[in-house]
């Protein structure tokens, strides 16, 4: 089947026109959500120094974005608790498909593609059982096919492990119910945890932290291309410690949480918001928008680098060296070596997270 | 240690930069939050005090004073950061919502165990948290489940144990805002917050999350939705407290916002318009428990409460956030 599956897919990338490759939208390095000064919420695709190169209307605030491995298609959300995603067709603009969550379900925001972009997985919530779920769609006609349990309660990012085969699941530990927007009902009782399932949903490996850190929820994910996981974390407890926002998984290991200097982590106000590699793989680096601040990590020595105040910063990913970022102000800049580069400027307030449309690490 | 480089993307109004925010500080910190803190720790004491004297779930004295301390509680929970989250705090003092059943197992798992942690204050701390504050107190005063459960002894040592738990927790809350003040009044070395704006911040975090729970969750779970409304949702509806809450805690948010407003006349203006419209809703409606979701004609004007709530929320997001260098927060205040 799956042999069948790919012929077609390339037969159509090579012969028919409607599905339009990367290159046809003007091979962006990265998506990434906004406001715009009239008041509209967007898609744009950036180039590598962050300039513009298309921007689409997404119908309400957007949150994160998939992209499909080599159509130039994305998979918008809206932000949580939403309960449709649409599909984008990024050279045209045109909405090629609408994920509606079924029934006592709605959406995280995230999601992601299958190596070749046959199927595609999100994050739910079975709000009326406080638990969370991985939905699985049709890559092409985004049919809904099904749905597994993702280990936990409110699974937020999602990643495909480099072995194609895995998903790693950031269970935030957050029962959410969408007749009470995001107001978070079980904190006394949380407990996030990073679970490892197969595309048919057979828990492979569940990590949970120490009940001491059953407040640090586990909510976005970077993973190195040999398996090396990167979760960043949310504090949801007494803003007067200042718990690791930052760890490193490595499949059957134990986990390492990195923490700065008390000095630095004490100005993050509990708050990771995104996390990402660096092009080579040996930096971890965390953004933190509550605190105005990016710090870094040797991946490899586990060593806290630097640490850089920038303003409401928040979208992060591998640029083609290093590192690049996005802020509220509409920044985009890009760290490679000691010091912060700002590479463009625009009219609008980018979202949380800079989705990178090829894997760099 | 080298200094981070400091990177001016900053779009803010220079206003923000220029204004000196003491005044705004030591007055939220002075007038705003120490009194309520006091008051809570007065009649919390009051309350321990009562059900020493009388643990009768029925009785008026009791009910009274658990009211009043019950109040005192609601009027300051919105000030949810440093001392009142330290150790759980504001979960002991209030587990709601409480999806998952936890404070009515907790109290019958202790009432037949006879679980001796009622005789010592330090040990019915570490009992379930669910356990504990005005939720658990509640539903042994006015939960006919619990009125014939045990022994009517142990059932009287529990009262006394709840009620003396939530007077040792208002008190420490209490006693460790006024050694938290200066942190907020004097912000930078010694305090969480490294400018006058960051504290600033923390109080209109305060404002806005203090209106979204009482829309979205002291509202928003018992209006559900129109085909599925949960009135056995409602805040404390045992005690016919339900609307009473928004309306506390609007007043409470009122005077927040008047507060932190105070240089912006046409922004408090436009905030206290937006209060007075909301309190005047809740005030309009004679529904205590808020059973009223349920039906069509009355659920209609908690719908309106809860919009004219969300009115409030815009204003002060952009208009007040403005002001406060907060627009430009626009990942900062996601929380996704």
């Amino acid at each position: 089947m799956t042999t069948r599956r790919h012929f077609l897919a390339g037969l159509a990338a090579a012969t028919l026109s409607p599905v339009r490759s990367w290159a046809s939208v003007g091979a962006p390095d990265f998506l990434a959500a906004a406001l715009f000064p009239d008041g509209s919420y967007r898609l744009a695709g950036l180039d590598a120094h962050g300039a513009i190169l298309f921007s689409l209307p997404l119908p309400a605030r957007g949150h994160a974005a998939a992209a499909h491995p080599f159509k130039a298609q994305a998979v918008a959300f809206a932000r949580r608790p939403g309960t449709f995603a649409i599909v984008i067709d990024c050279a045209s603009g045109a909405e090629l498909a609408q994920l509606e969550a079924p029934a006592g379900r709605h959406f995280y925001g995230h999601g992601a593609f299958s190596t070749e972009g046959e199927r595609f997985y999100a994050t739910e919530n079975d709000y009326e059982a406080g638990e969370g779920v991985i939905s699985v769609w049709d890559g092409t006609s985004f049919e809904r096919l099904g749905e597994f349990s993702s280990g936990g309660v409110g699974p937020h990012d999602m990643r495909l492990m480099p072995d194609g085969k895995t998903l790693v699941v950031a269970n935030g530990g957050i029962e959410t119910h969408p007749d009470t927007g995001r107001s978070k009902l079980n904190l006394p009782t949380m407990q996030p945890n990073l679970t490892y399932v197969d595309l048919s949903g057979t828990l492979l490996e569940q990590l949970e932290l120490p009940f001491a850190l059953h407040k640090d929820s586990i909510r976005h994910l970077a993973v190195r291309g040999d398996g090396l996981v990167g979760f960043a974390m949310q504090w949801q407890g007494s803003q007067t410690e200042y718990p690791p926002l930052l760890g490193l998984h490595r499949w059957g290991e134990q986990p390492r949480l990195l923490s700065a200097p008390e000095a630095d982590q004490n100005t993050l106000q509990g708050y990771a918001g995104s996390i990402a590699f660096s092009a080579d793989g040996n930096t971890i680096a965390i953004t933190c928008p509550r605190g105005n601040a990016l710090h870094r990590f040797n991946a490899n020595s586990r060593a806290f680098i630097d640490a850089f105040a920038l303003e409401d910063v928040c979208g992060l990913g591998a640029g083609r060296d290093g590192l690049v970022f996005t802020t509220g102000t509409g920044t985009f800049g890009a760290l490679t070596g000691a010091d912060p580069a700002i590479s463009a400027r625009s009219d609008c307030q980018w979202d949380n997270h800079l989705i990178p449309i090829r894997s760099l690490a | 240690m080298r200094i981070p480089a400091l990177i001016t993307v900053l779009f803010l109004p220079l206003t923000a930069y220029a204004q000196d925010r003491a005044p705004i500080l030591m007055d939220v910190t002075e007038t705003h939050i120490l009194p309520r803190f006091a008051d809570l720790a007065e009649s919390a004491s009051a309350l321990a005090t009562t059900s020493q004297q009388d643990c009768a779930p029925a009785s008026p004295n009791l009910r009274a004073a658990y009211g009043t301390a019950f109040d005192d509680w609601i009027s300051a929970s919105h000030l949810r950061f440093g001392p009142t989250e330290a150790e759980d705090r504001a979960f002991a003092m209030a587990f709601w919502p409480d999806t998952k059943g936890f404070t009515p197992k907790a109290l019958s798992q202790l009432i037949a165990a006879e679980d001796l942690a009622v005789q010592e204050p330090e040990a019915y701390a570490e009992t379930s948290v669910a356990g504990r504050g005005f939720f658990a107190l509640e539903q042994m005063l006015y939960d006919p489940a619990f009125a014939e459960q045990g022994s009517s002894e142990y059932r009287c040592a529990l009262i006394q144990a709840i009620a003396a738990d939530i007077d040792a927790n208002a008190t420490a809350m209490s006693a460790d805002w006024r050694v938290y003040a200066p942190k907020l009044t004097q912000p930078g070395e010694n305090s969480p917050y490294r400018s006058q704006n960051e504290a600033m911040q923390e109080l209109f975090k305060a404002l806005s999350t203090g209106l979204e729970f009482t829309a979205d969750t002291r509202l928003g779970r018992p209006l559900g939705t129109f085909d599925r409304p949960r009135p056995n949702r409602a805040e404390a509806r045992r005690s016919d407290r339900s609307l009473r809450h928004v309306e506390l805690s609007l007043i409470a948010l009122r005077d927040l916002a008047a507060r932190l407003s105070f240089d912006h006349p046409d922004i408090a203006a436009d905030l206290d318009a937006g209060f007075a419209r909301a309190i005047e809703r809740a005030q309009s409606i004679d529904d205590p428990a808020l059973a009223g979701v349920a039906d069509p004609q009355s659920r209609f004007r908690i719908e309106a409460l809860q919009q004219s709530i969300s009115d409030i929320r815009t204003i002060a997001s952009t208009e007040l956030g403005q002001t406060l260098g907060i627009s430009a927060g626009f990942n900062s205040l996601d929380g996704d």
